[in-house]
């Protein structure tokens, strides 16, 4: 029996292959656990994929870090092959090392350091106002 | 929930559109197309996150920089993946290992040859010998046949030979008168008596 599904995703406005992030595990609630997948760009999002390329905790573990996991040898054979990194795998890879950082990583760091700066003078005056009531 | 139908356009008359007029496309959710806007909803237009200027430029040169690098980067490995595959199918270790297997064919054809020529001399011998079992065998079944007929002729003749002789015995039209008048002449008596020992009395009483 020809193998029709891969037959209409080709044929389906030329799907294309992504690599981009499935939930693994939905039998537990409240505990994600994404799993970095190339699949073709219609399938469900945890559905049949073509090759699982690495993993992602999003819950920081008891050193209080997030773990990642990639198989660089076949990412980068997909993405020879003409694989799209979505936005969040890309932020991920950007932060290993393997792409260069993702602007919006950067925009949103500075915008974080520029809140947390706004609060300390805020505090810093309040402060100093409190000691000029005094 | 819902989805802002984008467009330069769009937005011009959407300032001048009645409030109630949808140009919002249900994504997802639970509402129906026939359902009608919440009363908390109703006067809602929805407005997009302010954007700072700086920052959009400073985006726009960041954002430029990243997709020249990942666009280099795409390339080097296609580049990568096409070498690969070139080295896969023509390359040195290609070329040995194609070598191997022809050798590896040619020895095992030479070896088949070998054993078909041992085969058929095999074959030719066992053939023969069945030959001359099988002929060795109809010639005994020939001579077996040769005799039998021989038997059946032998006793034919004696059965032929006994009945000749029997046939001097017969009673004929010429016979016939005289062998009546010997008969009546000649009364014989079967009767006899045997006893328990086996005693055997031929002499009884005539009639």
């Amino acid at each position: 029996m020809v193998h029709l599904s891969s037959l209409l995703l080709k044929n389906y406005h030329g799907g294309y292959v992504v690599i981009r992030l499935a939930l693994a595990g939905h039998k537990q609630a409240n505990r994600p656990f994404y799993r970095i997948v190339a699949a073709y760009n219609k399938r469900a999002r945890d559905g049949k994929y073509l090759e699982q390329l690495g993993s992602y905790d999003p819950l920081p573990n008891i050193y209080n870090e997030k773990l990642v996991s990639f198989n660089f040898d076949r990412i980068k054979y997909w993405i020879g092959c003409g694989a799209h990194p979505t936005k969040p795998v890309a932020k991920l890879l950007g932060l290993a090392g393997f792409f260069p950082l993702h602007p919006m990583t950067i925009t949103e760091a500075e915008r974080r350091r520029a809140q947390t700066e706004l609060i300390a003078t805020e505090d810093v005056l309040q402060e100093g106002q409190k000691e000029a009531e005094v | 929930m819902f989805q802002v139908i984008g467009g330069r356009s769009v937005q011009v008359t959407r300032l001048l559109a009645p409030r109630r007029a949808v140009l919002v496309e249900a994504v997802r959710g639970r509402k129906s197309r026939t359902d009608p806007v919440a009363k908390s909803k109703e006067g809602r237009i929805k407005v997009p996150p302010p954007v700072d200027p700086r920052e959009m430029v400073v985006l726009k040169e960041r954002f430029a920089e990243y997709q020249l690098i990942t666009r280099a980067l795409r390339l080097e490995f296609k580049e990568e993946v096409l070498r690969k595959k070139y080295e896969e199918e023509t390359g040195s270790l290609a070329e040995e290992r194609a070598r191997q297997e022809a050798e590896e064919h040619c020895a095992l054809m030479a070896f088949n040859n070998q054993e078909n020529l041992r085969m058929l001399e095999v074959r030719t011998l066992r053939v023969q010998k069945e030959k001359e079992e099988a002929e060795r065998k109809q010639v005994e079944a020939s001579v077996q046949r040769e005799q039998q007929q021989q038997e059946f002729i032998k006793e034919k003749e004696k059965d032929i030979l006994k009945l000749q002789e029997d046939a001097k015995n017969f009673i004929t039209l010429e016979n016939l008168d005289r062998r009546i008048e010997d008969a009546l002449d000649n009364p014989k008596n079967y009767n006899f008596a045997i006893d328990k020992e086996g005693r055997v009395v031929k002499q009884t009483m005539l009639q």
